[in-house]
């Protein structure tokens, strides 16, 4: 792992899965001006992947590029087919809490790509899917519930399922947990490994359980904007660096 | 009906050629102002409906005044759907990148459109009664032009509504996921706001400014009040909106009232209904559950 620029501390082994996303001398930030090193990593599918580092450090920048939301400074982020299908899991706290939407509502959004909205009603599969969804989260019990009304791990929970009502390929999950208590953190990190393994899908997670992120996650990266370093590998390689423990003593 | 009697159902009925379109028009121009309330109220879009209707009453006092005074002849009616559906487009504009709000852009075509209506409206004096009319809603009835517009521009509303709100409601509950799903959230949000455009400068001439204001954010409130899911109050909202247009003419009539006046206290009656029924189920469930529980006091009474 070297100083200057990104590293992979896998760079060249073998993964398992099928490659959906490679970043490729990706520089992220605004205005023409770089926030981190040039970045080269690669999502597979079936893997989990928390992505670490202070507020500011650069992540959700890099996120937003990953989703397409902002143009890369410098690089690029290929897709492994043009049809990859992507998610978006936000924080619950940050939707908006006045629409009376039902838990099912919610995750029907999920049938929801480019102008398939058009259709007035969903269709049979589209309910089917909702349907097995709920289920797979153990969340049907709440279809009919308001959203709002929900508590924040079922909200979380809730937008699993819309997450997974997507069929995507590659889930992309911003600090989902950041308004539960630890319990609830500890359940849904471990929920979303099993999703990501189970439904062979891969997950992005940034997170500040580091804790919870070492121990569930296939693969770490660190984002340290001040150093101008970014650290990617298998989460014990990672978790063994120097740059992660000076992090964990930061958040402590 | 003699001068001091009041108007009876026999006066009404009697009279219903006359009325039949006025309240044609206040039931559709209801319905689907009422419909729109929603999208304006649950994307907190308030404002922007005070502004456009502001703009559509500007319209109309312009159109008098450039017939009156320059010898320009179009109807009130296009004036006022040019006027709300510029201050519409004016506001798709993001105000972001020259560093400035959109609450102040607002605000501004607030302000410079009242003030220019007001304006308009001391030098065509001749006019006076329809500068009232079209600001509060004082016409009694409504030319075919205008109940024609407002039947076909609804319509085309309600086809809309009912193409895009699948996609608009995911667009306004969670933005960046609509758009990773690839939705065309922006324009998505300019077809509403068009629409909300369109509906309130057509509807303005008609029926006037603040009975279209009210239709256009009222309705909402109540429907949202009373517990009604996403989809269930699109209906509800439609419905308080139409009956405010019905009722309110029927209750300018009877009691001898403005007619704009009685339809925007009655879609604010509604909403205050709802309001008082929401706080009195809050309140007898909460009792319920304080009686329910263990060691509870008996009278419902918590204080120590």
């Amino acid at each position: 792992m070297s100083g200057a620029a990104a590293t992979s501390a896998t760079a060249g082994a073998a993964r398992p899965g099928e490659l959906l996303l490679r970043c490729r001398s990706l520089v992220v930030g605004y205005r023409g001006e770089g926030l981190l090193p040039p970045l080269d990593l690669e999502l597979r599918r079936g893997t989990l992947v928390g992505v670490l580092g202070r507020n500011g450090s650069g992540k959700s920048t890099w996120f937003k590029t990953l989703l397409g939301l902002l143009r890369p400074v410098a690089g690029r982020v290929e897709r492994s087919a043009p049809g990859l299908r992507m998610a978006y899991v936000p924080q619950s706290a940050g939707l908006d809490a006045i629409l009376p939407l039902s838990a099912r509502d919610v995750v029907a959004q999920g049938r929801l790509t480019g102008t398939s909205f058009l259709r007035p009603w969903a269709s049979a599969e589209d309910r089917r899917v909702v349907a097995g969804a709920l289920e797979a989260v153990g969340v049907a019990g709440l279809a009919r519930r308001r959203f709002r009304d929900l508590s924040k791990g079922q909200q979380q929970r809730v937008l699993f399922a819309r997450m997974l009502a997507t069929r995507a390929d590659l889930a992309l999950l911003d600090e989902p947990t950041a308004a539960m208590d630890v319990e609830g953190e500890r359940e849904a990190v471990a929920e979303l490994a099993r999703l990501a393994h189970g439904e062979r899908m891969a997950v992005v997670l940034v997170t500040h359980a580091l804790e919870l992120a070492e121990r569930n996650c296939d693969e770490l990266i660190v984002f340290d904007r001040p150093a101008r370093r970014v650290v990617h590998g298998p989460s014990a390689e990672v978790a063994g660096g120097a740059l992660y423990r000076r992090l964990r003593g930061e958040l402590a | 009906m003699t001068p001091t009697a009041a108007p009876t159902w026999d006066d009404f009925v009697v009279a219903w050629e006359l009325f039949r379109d006025p309240i044609a028009c206040a039931f559709a121009a209801g319905a689907v102002l009422g419909m729109l309330s929603v999208y304006v109220v649950l994307r907190r879009m308030v404002f922007v409906s005070a502004a456009v209707t502001q703009s559509a009453a500007l319209g109309v006092a312009a159109s008098f005044y450039a017939e009156i005074h320059l010898g320009l002849a179009f109807d009130p009616v296009f004036g006022a759907a040019a006027a709300a559906l510029g201050a519409t487009l004016l506001l798709l504009f993001d105000p972001k990148k020259l560093g400035v709000s959109r609450e102040s852009v607002l605000g501004w075509v607030f302000a410079a459109t009242g003030g220019a209506t007001v304006v308009l409206g001391s030098r065509i004096t001749q006019e006076a009664h329809d500068i009232e009319s079209i600001l509060f809603g004082t016409a009694v009835l409504v030319r075919p032009l205008d109940l024609t517009l407002v039947l076909a521009v609804g319509a085309a509303v309600l086809l809309l509504q009912l193409a895009l709100h699948r996609g608009l409601v995911f667009a306004s509950f969670d933005p960046v996921a609509a758009r990773v799903q690839r939705l065309p959230v922006t324009a998505l949000s300019s077809a509403v706001l068009l629409a909300i455009g369109i509906m309130v400068g057509v509807s303005a001439r008609a029926l006037g400014a603040l009975p279209v204001f009210a239709f256009s954010t009222m309705p909402a409130l109540t429907a949202l009040l009373l517990g009604s899911g996403v989809r269930a109050a699109f209906v509800v909202a439609a419905a308080v909106g139409a009956l405010s247009g019905v009722l309110g003419y029927l209750c300018a009539f009877f009691w001898d009232l403005p007619v704009g006046g009685a339809q925007a206290g009655l879609a604010c009656g509604f909403a205050l209904a709802a309001l008082v029924l929401r706080s009195g189920y809050r309140l007898a469930v909460s009792l319920r559950r304080g009686r329910g529980r263990p060691g509870a006091a008996p009278t419902g009474d918590t204080r120590g």
